[in-house]
């Protein structure tokens, strides 16, 4: 990537950057300090607080429009001889739209949330952990240097941890929790092994030098930038829960559900996508990164679409969803396409977090994850909530003109152009299961079997007409129209785009006119499929898999995933590892401490010999004491 | 000077330690007051040679001193003795219970 001068960032800018980033923190340390037992105003704070951000992130955007080079600010952070390690803001044209994306689904869930988290006992909480993963998060979006960016990448981590165990008197929530935690912790080990042979290498994180391919080329050797970049590779797999780290994805849905919107679909999990976006030039230097990015995105895309079709947790499809367009991503961007991955990124963060809080909505007014049982329940009722996921999925399937479509059909052409055409039929195959596994969901609930009519007559969109209720009513409909109109700023975003990658780099994306109409079949023919077998009245509402009892076991158990990892985890940690820290801690650090314990008692037992009270025994010492004074002095001096 | 310096050091010594062992051993207040007068005079002896030794005054009038403390030190004990005695009827100083030892065993 040819180099880019970064311009010093005028003041206005760097003020509002800051305000944007540091207003989120403070809310955090308010709630969390101060309003703790006053809810409304815990949530009060923690909305103020991110609208500002987003009206700081909406003005950075527009003000930076037109930008030719990116703003730098940067200023030292710590100095440690030679070592020094700058912090600071950078706006290109990826980070001002990723700045932009978080702090705006983060305020629409935090809006959405008053009415589905109304009631909670930890409503401040909740709120508190809301603003601190919206400071960690705005911050990694516009880090400056890797260093900084992997110091907020363990921040989101961290509050991706608490919102996941945010019932953690659920024993289940908090082992989902612990088990996000730990599996990407995996990842991140790998990131931070990266990061400190970069820094040994280069001795410089920032991102401008890091993309410029004169600099790493003249000091790392291929062999070193492949090394590297596949190590930094695993904090994107980690984060990202692409194949193998990918359980902890499904399980995190124990989080509330607009948790899982924000973090576990839209803004945190693409983390890794947006870390393998910022380094795209650096990734680019290394042919075998680019290779095993695609290979990972596929196979993730396959095997999470293939959990999705006979999931019946309507969580758990959204979630495998995401792991699949995640996935499909990383194809994108380990295609060679900077702009088809990052177009993807927006979109999907879009339509993704409706689909969530669509499903927050169901889940909220049936009381239920289960999609049988929301369709027998009368789904179709809760008709506003309803006409956003069908528009959602449609997106998410790429249907025309919704958003997805655009950015998929963009990532299918660029896998076109590869010489090997197994990526493109793995794409398509993908996109085919996408659209089915997504409009099998819809037609579940849209046209149950058998209508249980529980509260007849109650069941109306207006049923909780509370302020909270019209507030989640509006969040679905201000997404559904991002997602019905984001497709349509496909060329400006690009031209935008073009600039971050530098002139030299931009690549041109060849339309076919072909793929437009063949992508837009093939989900056509998916959801054919789907209404063959969910929709119309005489399905059976099994699917294709469902008949196969082997594939489907197979497909439920998350291809047995998790049983493996249980099983080394039992074998290797519980059986080996952990034992031999257990056997030291008993025996030599128990035994340290207790033998310190006991000298301490009988050397306590000999002392109280001489304290038995007896004046004579005291006098004695006191003799023996000025003897030993009058023989010390008297013969010594 | 007929007998030496260093014989009468020798003596008032000895006589020190024997009243340092009354003082520590014996079971009986009487008695333990008693070995603090015969260390007393043991060191009135060394004041006594070490004034002969060198011709000078001081050494007896501090002996003079050490009589008059000796003997005030004596009726105090004394009067202390009997007052324990007619509390808890026992002169031994390990039968008394010492205000200050109530946790020691």
């Amino acid at each position: 990537m040819t180099a880019m001068l970064p311009t010093a960032m005028s003041a206005i800018s760097l003020y509002s950057a800051t305000a944007a980033l540091v207003l989120p923190l403070l809310a955090f340390a308010a709630i969390m300090l101060g309003t703790r037992p006053h809810p409304r105003l815990s949530a009060g704070i923690s909305i103020a607080a991110i609208s500002i951000s987003l009206a700081a992130a909406i003005s950075l955007l527009v003000r930076h429009w037109g930008l030719e080079t990116p703003a730098v600010f940067q200023t030292t952070w710590l100095v440690s001889g030679e070592m020094q390690v700058p912090v600071g803001i950078l706006l290109d044209p990826t980070s001002l739209l990723m700045l932009t994306v978080v702090a705006t689904i983060s305020f629409l869930v935090q809006i959405y949330s008053l009415g589905y988290m109304a009631g909670d006992p930890g409503f401040s909480r909740y709120y508190g952990l809301m603003s601190l993963f919206a400071w960690a998060m705005l911050s990694l979006s516009i880090s400056s240097s890797l260093l900084q960016l992997f110091v907020f990448w363990e921040l989101v981590g961290l509050s991706s941890y608490l919102l996941i165990g945010f019932w953690f008197e659920k024993f289940s929530a908090s082992e989902a929790g612990k088990k996000a935690f730990v599996m990407t912790r995996f990842g991140d080990v790998a990131f931070m092994l990266g990061l400190i042979l970069l820094w040994l290498q280069l001795g410089n994180l920032d991102f401008d030098r890091l993309n410029d391919a004169g600099f790493v080329t003249g000091r790392l050797s291929p062999g070193m930038t492949t090394l590297t970049a596949l190590l930094i590779f695993g904090g994107v797999v980690g984060k990202s829960a692409q194949f193998p780290l990918l359980t902890w994805l499904p399980d995190a849905m124990e989080g509330p559900t607009p948790v899982s919107a924000l973090l576990h679909s839209a803004t945190m999990v693409a983390a890794g996508v947006y870390l393998l976006a910022r380094l795209f030039g650096f990734f680019m230097l290394s042919p075998t990164m680019m290779s095993v990015c695609l290979a990972v995105g596929t196979i993730s895309l396959l095997l999470a679409s293939s959990m999705a079709m006979v999931a019946r947790d309507i969580k758990q499809v959204w979630a495998y969803s995401t792991i699949s367009q995640l996935g499909f991503m990383l194809m994108g961007l380990g295609a060679g396409s900077f702009f088809a991955g990052v177009f993807h990124l927006l979109t999907h963060a879009g339509f993704k977090a409706l689909l969530f809080l669509c499903a927050g909505a169901f889940i909220h007014h049936y009381d239920t994850n289960d999609m049988f049982e929301i369709g027998r329940k009368g789904g179709r009722s809760l008709t506003s909530a309803m006409i956003c996921m069908v528009v959602a999925a449609g997106a998410l399937s790429g249907l025309p003109p919704l958003s997805g479509f655009f950015s998929k059909e963009l990532i299918l052409g660029r896998l076109l152009e590869l010489h090997n055409p197994v990526w493109f039929i793995a794409g398509a195959l993908g996109a085919f299961l996408t659209a089915y596994y997504a409009f099998r969901l819809i037609f579940i609930i849209l046209r149950p079997r058998e209508i249980e009519t529980v509260t007849p007559g109650g069941l109306q969109d207006g049923h909780h007409n509370s302020g909270g209720a019209r507030a989640m009513a509006g969040v679905l409909w201000i997404l559904a129209g991002v997602a019905v109109v984001l497709g349509f700023f496909q060329s400006p975003v690009l031209h935008f785009l073009r600039r971050a990658l530098g002139a030299g780099q931009s690549l041109p994306i060849e339309h076919h006119g072909w793929l437009p109409v063949a992508a837009c079949l093939l989900a056509v023919a998916a959801i054919a499929l789907a209404w063959m077998e969910f929709g119309r009245r005489q399905a059976s509402q099994k699917g294709f898999v469902e008949r196969m009892p082997a594939v489907a076991a197979l497909f439920a158990n998350r291809w047995y995933l998790d049983h493996l990892y249980r099983l080394l985890l039992n074998k290797l940690v519980y059986g080996g590892i952990s034992r031999l820290f257990t056997w030291n801690d008993r025996r030599v650090i128990d035994g340290a401490v207790d033998g310190m314990g006991l000298s301490t008692v009988r050397l306590g037992a000999v002392i109280a010999r001489l304290h038995t009270g007896m004046i004579q025994s005291r006098l004695m010492i006191v003799f023996a004491v000025v003897a030993v004074l009058i023989l010390y002095f008297g013969l010594g001096g | 000077m007929i007998v030496p310096f260093n014989h009468v050091l020798l003596l008032s010594a000895l006589l020190f330690l024997l009243g340092m062992f009354c003082t520590l051993t014996r079971r009986n207040l009487v008695m333990i007051l008693l070995g603090v007068e015969i260390m007393l005079n043991a060191a009135s002896m060394a004041f006594i040679g070490a004034g002969l030794r060198w011709q000078q005054m001081e050494g007896q009038a501090v002996v003079i001193f050490i009589l008059a403390v000796a003997a005030t030190e004596v009726s105090v004990g004394l009067a202390l003795i009997i007052s324990v005695y007619r509390r808890t009827h026992a002169i031994d100083p390990d039968a008394q219970a010492w205000p200050a030892e109530e946790g020691s065993p």
